[in-house]
């Protein structure tokens, strides 16, 4: 009974969304208020509806259900009730669900918090989403729903939850990224409403950007927990793959982050108005489009999610209705548009549409190799693999022209700037960023390949741009102190989404030239070395989980004959599923990971050990809370709370 | 060119992609391996698994039609379809084994023990029946990975030329075998 509940709950609140979608778009294009009102009420309704069937799907889970289909293929009793939580997204359905919930959770966040826009832009923008709602309600109760029942022959047992995705990280990257793509659901909307409305100025970027930047810091998080539980918890050290999954998630970022610079243009300086438009437009397409390719299983990938043609079908019709109507749309209303602003080439405008581009052909470099294969295939040319090395290759050469352009950018002011004086601070900053790369590497490292000195010279460059920029503007000031503290929180915000930027360039870059790693066969007592550390295997011990056991392998490290850390690398077998999971051992440092995998048991007592010393690693993911920190941060601008206050006293 | 026309192109673009996601719905992306049909045999130089000091070669397999059968005693679906190949065997169908080893990865610097698996299979082939000439053994996986293997059992009908002519992913049975199989054997002896 319970589980139906959870149902009919979900098609009420999908009842609900059908009238957010209609009464706010048909009140504003007929200019009836009433109708316009009912949005924010709507917008809270569905919301508490499809929140209430999540509870029930998380209470049959708790329960342990197996009547229901999701909970028997997706939990187990041994799970622990934490992982028996998590295990509502871990499936398809659920996963569904939980992008509903979040969906639906954003559109009663605008609805709350958008009561000083005008009522004609804020039923379009509610409009919209609920349009976008039913759509993935339609689809949830159509073609996926998780209380689907296994009646009237249930098993006692589930299937239990997959063994890879019972890891801490595992528990918050889904939600993270749904998080970012259902909140860049809200830069489309915005986007969509102001087409509608025709009026395509300055006010709709100064709304939407607080969202974007949310939206676009929890996605940046999203992928930066997502590489960290790649790393922890595949057991071979690897951070990034780019696998097409990884890929979906990667593009709406790159737009996202080209967007958020466009909409800074837009809002102040009232230029490239359809450029941002068409972003908007573009990013979330994207997540949809990284839903589809993860969904229907068009493209062979690690990640191997359920695969259905039927749901492919149904997403890829959403998409074409979605994208394919705003396009269209925007097709239509963007001739009207036009620019005011005027600005010359060296200027704050150029240098973020030179940014714009960069991004963008980098989305593009993804978005071919993800569905270039696929292309190929069906045109008949045969199948060709895109990897990992054209990728690289594209991005390492990418990074060079807008690392450069990322050190000047901060500098730069709006319409027109004095070229001269700015080229020899420029020239002062390389030959200094190449002599701290030089100071860095040198003395560190036997071999430094010219392309890993340019790289670290580029994370060097960026920073120091980035503090030369601090130091100028906060002593424009009357006083130093004065004039840091003069600085917005969006400023601020600023300088740690770009040394954030540099921190992961520098990382990468060492991580990738100066990891070792070494597969060796080990009895109790033998030692092992790898640069500077001594590796002594203790022997095996057996281990025992609530829903595995397995062995464990303890390690000592010594350095110089001195204790660092004793490490306990597993081999877990899963109890249910019977399958083999190696829970490396990560000793974690500021400077280097000393990575250790327990392999097979080979014969008296040897076991095979894969050990990794990687340095700087962390730093990538230091890099990635810093640059979803400054998404976050700008919500916290006393620009945009003052905006708040005074619209909601007007 | 006319602003009215350049607002058209990116929804031109998105049409032109939902074309292909479309078809690609429906092509099967497992489907990749096709991409050996009618190709020659990818050449090989691989030891027998039975006896170390035999080298088999591509060109040795030459001169009659034979299937080829990816397969090892880990591999449960593996030895399933061992009782059937068997009989194709019996009614003169020549297989050659392809012997698949997962415990051993050759990235890893693990230890093999050769001996050890020579009497597992030894063991298995008598249990549930031998349907092959002889086995490859393929212990770096090179030949599965020409040959575009992702697991197994996989089987691959090829000619007396060494041109593949049917690759399968999955287990051989009496089905599998009169609606993929046959049609392509008759058409050879013909």
């Amino acid at each position: 009974m319970i589980p139906e509940i959870g149902y009919f709950s979900l098609v009420l609140a999908m009842g609900l969304s059908l009238l957010l979608c209609i009464f706010p778009l048909w009140g504003a294009y007929t200019g009836n208020l009433r109708l316009m009102r009912a949005a924010p009420s709507l917008a809270v309704g569905q919301c508490l509806f499809v929140l209430f069937s999540f509870a029930i799907l998380i209470y049959v889970t708790l329960t342990d259900d197996f009547t229901v289909a999701y909970v028997a293929h997706h939990s187990s009793t041994t799970l622990p009730w934490y992982y028996k939580v998590t295990s509502t997204w871990g499936g398809h359905e659920g996963a569904i669900l939980l992008w509903l919930v979040m969906q639906s959770s954003w559109t009663a966040l605008v609805a709350l918090m958008s009561n000083s826009l005008p009522w004609v832009l804020r039923a379009r923008v509610l409009g919209v989403l609920g349009f976008l709602g039913v759509g993935f309600m339609l689809y949830t109760l159509w073609m996926s729903s998780p209380f689907e029942r296994l009646l009237p022959y249930y098993p006692v047992e589930g299937r239990d939850l997959n063994p890879l995705l019972q890891d801490p990280g595992m528990i918050i990257h889904p939600p993270l990224l749904y998080m970012g793509y259902v909140g860049l659901s809200v830069s489309f909307a915005f986007a969509i409403a102001a087409l509608l409305t025709g009026k395509l100025d300055n006010t709709w970027a100064k709304w939407s950007r607080p969202w974007t930047m949310v939206a676009w810091g929890f996605l940046t998080l999203g992928i930066t927990i997502g590489s960290w539980w790649a790393y922890a918890e595949l057991g071979w050290g690897g951070w990034w793959f780019w696998d097409p999954v990884e890929n979906a998630s990667l593009m709406p970022w790159l737009v996202a982050t080209a967007l958020l610079h466009s909409l800074a243009v837009t809002e102040k300086r009232g230029v490239f108005k359809s450029w941002t438009v068409l972003l908007a437009i573009t990013a979330f397409s994207l997540c949809l489009l990284g839903t589809f390719i993860v969904r229907s299983g068009i493209i062979v990938s690690v990640h191997a999610f359920a695969t259905d043609p039927d749901r492919g079908l149904y997403i890829l019709s959403f998409l074409g209705v979605v994208v394919g109507g705003s396009l269209a749309l925007y097709a239509m209303r963007v001739s009207e548009v036009y620019s005011e602003g005027r600005y010359k080439f060296a200027s704050r405008e150029v240098t973020l549409w030179a940014n714009n581009i960069f991004l963008v052909v980098a989305t593009l470099i993804v978005l071919l190799g993800t569905l270039l294969p696929m292309i190929h295939k069906e045109l008949g040319l045969g199948t060709i693999s895109i990897g990992v090395p054209f990728f690289n290759q594209m991005f390492s050469i990418l990074v060079v022209p807008f690392a450069l352009l990322l050190g000047i950018a901060p500098m730069m002011r709006w319409k027109q700037n004095q070229l001269p004086p700015m080229v020899k601070k420029w020239g002062g900053m390389l030959v200094l960023a190449l002599a701290l790369t030089a100071l860095w590497l040198l003395p560190n490292y036997e071999y430094v390949a010219p392309m890993t000195f340019i790289a670290i010279a580029l994370a060097v460059w960026i920073t120091l741009g980035t503090l030369l920029d601090i130091f100028d503007k906060a002593s424009a000031q009357d006083s130093f102190a004065n004039g840091l503290k003069r600085l917005g929180l969006s400023y601020w915000a600023m300088v740690l989404g770009h040394i954030g930027i540099a921190f992961v360039i520098a990382s990468v870059t060492l991580t990738s030239a100066y990891s070792v790693e070494r597969s060796v066969s080990m009895k109790p007592g033998d030692v092992a070395q790898l640069n500077e550390y001594s590796y002594r295997f203790d022997g095996v011990k057996e281990i025992r989980g609530p829903n595995y056991s397995g062995h464990a392998g303890v390690v000592t490290v010594l350095k110089d004959d001195k204790f660092i850390v004793e490490l306990y690398a597993e081999k877990r077998l899963y109890d249910i599923g019977m399958q083999f999971m190696t829970e490396a051992a990560i000793d974690d440092g500021f400077f280097r990971d000393l990575y250790l995998a327990l392999g097979e048991q080979l014969s008296e007592g040897a076991w095979s050990l894969r050990i990794y010393h990687k340095p700087y690693v962390r730093w990538m993911w230091l890099g990635g809370i810093l640059i979803s920190l400054a998404g976050f941060m700008v919500v916290a601008d006393k620009r945009y709370r003052r905006r708040k206050i005074k619209g909601a006293v007007a | 060119m006319n602003k009215k026309l350049l607002g058209f192109i990116p929804f031109l673009i998105f049409i032109f992609l939902c074309v292909f996601l479309y078809q690609g719905l429906f092509g099967n992306p497992r489907e990749l391996q096709t991409g050996r049909i009618g190709q020659t045999m990818p050449s090989f130089v691989l030891p027998d698994l039975m006896d170390e000091s035999k080298q088999w070669r591509d060109t040795d397999l030459k001169g009659d039609v034979y299937l080829l059968n990816v397969w090892g005693t880990w591999c449960p679906t593996c030895i399933a379809e061992l009782g059937y190949l068997t009989e194709l065997r019996e009614r003169g169908v020549r297989i050659i084994g392809l012997y698949y080893e997962q415990a051993y990865d050759p990235d890893f610097g693990d230890q093999f023990d050769i001996n050890a698996l020579r009497n597992e299979v030894q063991n298995m082939l008598d249990r549930a029946g031998n349907p092959y000439q002889f086995n490859i053994l393929d212990l770096d996986r090179t030949l599965a990975l020409d040959l575009g293997v992702s697991g197994a059992p996989e089987t691959f009908l090829v000619d007396a030329n060494g041109t593949i002519l049917l690759h399968h992913t999955g287990d051989i049975n009496p089905r599998v075998w009169r609606a993929k199989f046959a049609p392509v054997m008759q058409e050879l002896s013909e």
